[in-house]
């Protein structure tokens, strides 16, 4: 069978500073892969390649066997998360209408709220971004990805900044999603955040 | 002395009984600064959007110009375009000197390196979030772009008002290109200029209290754009 | 759309301003600053469009500027006041048909007290007092017609004040150059028409006061010339004519001499004299 990620010899240089350097890395379909490692490890690094944002200096990294950006399947949730300056129901539904899709957006918006538990998600459609708070924003734009169903959920220090409920929260719609046959790879400082998942822990060294 | 009493009481004056020498002096000012600055935004916001959005050797260089030319003395822009727009000059055969469309030639040079600068600092200014975070949501280079555009919106509304603003309080340009003839092409700020020649002092100061106003008017624009680009 | 709406309207208009310019029935006319600020044009304007249906427009500068901008062809006529510089003008060929319409004559101001001792003394006397005793002279500067008959006198005098300290040159219209003259208590050559209006403004307060007047040597001839359609093709020659004409009608004389400031008459006719 063939894995999901394929990378090896991977080297990223940012300016001949080293940023990431990894030997051999793997990942089958449906796995949910932890990156832990300290600052500057190269855990954000590795996401942008894997979400093929920046090409690697050196190596291969092959998805699904292929070399190609597979752009519409794989998203990134980044660190600190952005949300443009438009509604929730904007925001979270860019993605799809972006790929075209105009019918059922609505029912798909609901769905997609609800699993990062906004029980009532109509009454933050028209919410302006600037009025939410830290976890909200991070709640909205994991909905954003999950609406999408990709095969590849990329995270970056998902619960960094946000309170102990919405950590729960956003712990348990990753669940979800792992369960909806998602491929997921989060990276955390915290290795210890999802002990009560079936992870495989990457651990990464670089040194700069 | 009495003339700031005097230039407000003719200041009230003149907006509630605007005479025919006061409302054509408005509408000259309003005409030219506002196809100035349709020429500059036309050509100057697609050049400011690339300029700062995309990546290309020189592109420091070019930011550099730009700047520069945002300190281009106005009676400077005023003598070149006055040699080319003469009827000895280049240009000469189409008899623009001392109409509206030659004021907008030079008012549109002036605004255009505002347009410029103001427009490639507002997309370097976007979050680079912004451009990865629709990458990953699957948009293409165009629709990123559109989207990026859209995202600077009230910036870009800033930069309307800002050109405008400097066009509008703008003498030199007017004065040699426009000639300030009555009923034609004087402007706000010639017929101050004009009355403060004759001595007339308090109409000038009234003229130059309807200038206020409108920049009042621009300011407060300003301070909405502001506003809704810091938290929208 | 609406901001589109409004611009597409704007350019409308600026066309149709462009056209206007362009339409046959308007002169354009380089002039001076004291024929505008005194107020004589916006009165005898609409008696010239009602005599001849012809649109004069107008941009006011000084005499060495306006003729500069009728060598580039960018008026049709001129009313200017520097006899001298005019007849070169002519000769040189930029110009034709000159005539003498009308004068005025020149003040010279200076401080109530008259620090040099001039009141009363002829033009070139006054003059060499305020350069022996180095009493301040603010010069208008700008190659304005007024500026030339002030040059003019101090030549006829045999005196350069050019570089002398107690010799401003202001680089500014007559009203500008009086209130400097009013600041530093220095004295000024000024055109009676505006001297009239600062006075007046000024009231009491005014620390200014006529001190020379009445010599012939202060009388400032005023002419109107066209631009030589040899050298400039798209001069209005037949609007031009009409325009000449009309100034040295008798019907315009009699009413360049009821002209008055403050009930003061301000200009005397004086066409084929």
């Amino acid at each position: 069978m063939t894995p999901l990620f394929e990378a090896r010899d991977l080297c990223k240089n940012y300016g001949g500073i080293k940023a990431l350097s990894l030997p051999s890395f793997f990942m089958g379909k449906g796995e949910l892969v932890v990156l832990a490692g300290r600052n500057g490890s190269g855990k954000s690094t590795l996401l942008r390649l894997l979400a093929f944002l920046e090409k690697p200096s050196s190596g291969t990294l092959r998805y699904y066997g292929n070399a190609t950006e597979p752009r519409k399947e794989i998203t990134l949730l980044l660190q600190d998360a952005y949300l443009l300056k438009e509604t929730v129901m904007h925001n979270v539904t860019l993605g799809l209408r972006l790929r075209g899709e105009k019918h059922g957006l609505l029912q798909r918006f609901t769905d997609a709220m609800q699993a990062v538990g906004f029980s009532d998600p109509m009454a933050m459609a028209d919410r302006p971004q600037y009025k939410l708070s830290g976890g909200e924003k991070q709640r909205v734009a994991l909905a954003a990805r999950i609406i999408l169903k990709p095969s590849v959920l990329l995270l970056d220090e998902p619960t960094a900044h946000v309170d102990a409920d919405s950590e729960k929260t956003i712990l348990s719609s990753i669940a979800h999603i792992l369960a909806s046959g998602t491929s997921v790879v989060c990276a955390t400082h915290d290795a210890g955040l999802f002990s009560s998942f079936s992870a495989r822990t990457v651990w990464l060294k670089t040194a700069p | 002395m009495g003339y700031f009493s005097d230039g407000f009481q003719n200041a009230v004056g003149l907006l509630l009984h605007m005479d025919d020498a006061t409302t054509s002096a408005i509408s000259a000012t309003l005409t030219s600064t506002g196809c100035a600055l349709l020429i500059a935004l036309t050509l100057g916001l697609p050049v400011g959007f690339l300029l700062g959005y995309t990546q290309f050797p020189g592109k420091r260089f070019c930011r550099l110009i730009s700047d520069t030319l945002l300190a281009f003395p106005t009676v400077l822009i005023g003598l070149i375009v006055y040699v080319f727009i003469t009827h000895r000059g280049p240009l000469g055969q189409y008899g623009l000197l001392f109409t509206i469309p030659g004021m907008v030639i030079g008012q549109a040079i002036l605004a255009l390196p505002i347009v410029i600068s103001w427009t490639a600092q507002a997309v370097e200014n976007l979050d680079s979030r912004c451009r990865e975070t629709l990458l990953t949501l699957g948009a293409s280079p165009v629709q990123v772009a559109l989207l990026c555009i859209k995202e600077i919106r009230y910036d870009l509304g800033m930069v309307c008002v800002t050109a405008f603003g400097r066009v509008v309080t703008e003498v030199g340009v007017a004065m040699m290109l426009g000639g300030n003839i009555r009923y034609s092409t004087r402007t706000m700020t010639t017929a101050i200029s004009l009355e403060t020649s004759k001595g007339e002092f308090a109409q000038g100061i009234a003229l130059g209290l309807v200038l206020l106003l409108i920049a009042f008017v621009i300011n407060l624009l300003m301070a909405w754009f502001r506003r809704k680009g810091r938290l929208a | 759309m609406n901001m589109l709406g409004k611009s597409f309207l704007g350019i409308m208009l600026s066309l149709s301003c462009a056209v206007s310019v362009q339409a046959a029935d308007t002169l354009m006319m380089a002039t001076t600053t004291s024929t505008q600020d005194s107020g004589l044009l916006e009165f005898l304007n609409p008696i010239f469009k009602a005599d001849t249906g012809i649109d004069l427009k107008w941009v006011a500068v000084g005499t060495g500027k306006a003729l500069e901008i009728a060598k580039n062809c960018d008026a049709d006529v001129l009313l200017v006041h520097a006899p001298a510089v005019e007849k070169k003008f002519v000769e040189d060929g930029f110009g034709i048909d000159r005539r003498q319409i009308m004068y005025n004559d020149f003040v010279i101001v200076g401080p109530k007290g008259d620090p040099a001792k001039i009141a009363g003394k002829s033009t070139a006397d006054a003059l060499k007092a305020i350069y022996d005793t180095k009493s301040g002279f603010v010069s208008r500067g700008d190659k304005s017609g007024t500026h030339n008959a002030e040059l003019k006198l101090w030549k006829a005098s045999s005196l350069t004040p050019d570089k002398e300290s107690f010799y401003i040159s202001a680089g500014q219209g007559m009203m500008a150059t009086l209130a400097i003259a009013a600041e530093k208590g220095a004295y000024a050559l000024t055109d009676r028409g505006t001297w009239i209006k600062f006075d007046n403004k000024q009231g009491n307060a005014n620390p200014l006061k006529i001190v020379v007047e009445g010599d012939t040597a202060l009388f400032n001839q005023y002419s109107v010339i066209t631009t030589n359609p040899k050298v400039c093709p798209n001069v209005k020659t037949d609007l031009a004519a009409k325009f000449e004409d009309w100034w040295v009608a008798p019907e315009t004389q009699k009413k360049i001499s009821e002209y008055t400031l403050e009930g003061k008459q301000l200009f005397f006719p004086n066409a084929g004299k």
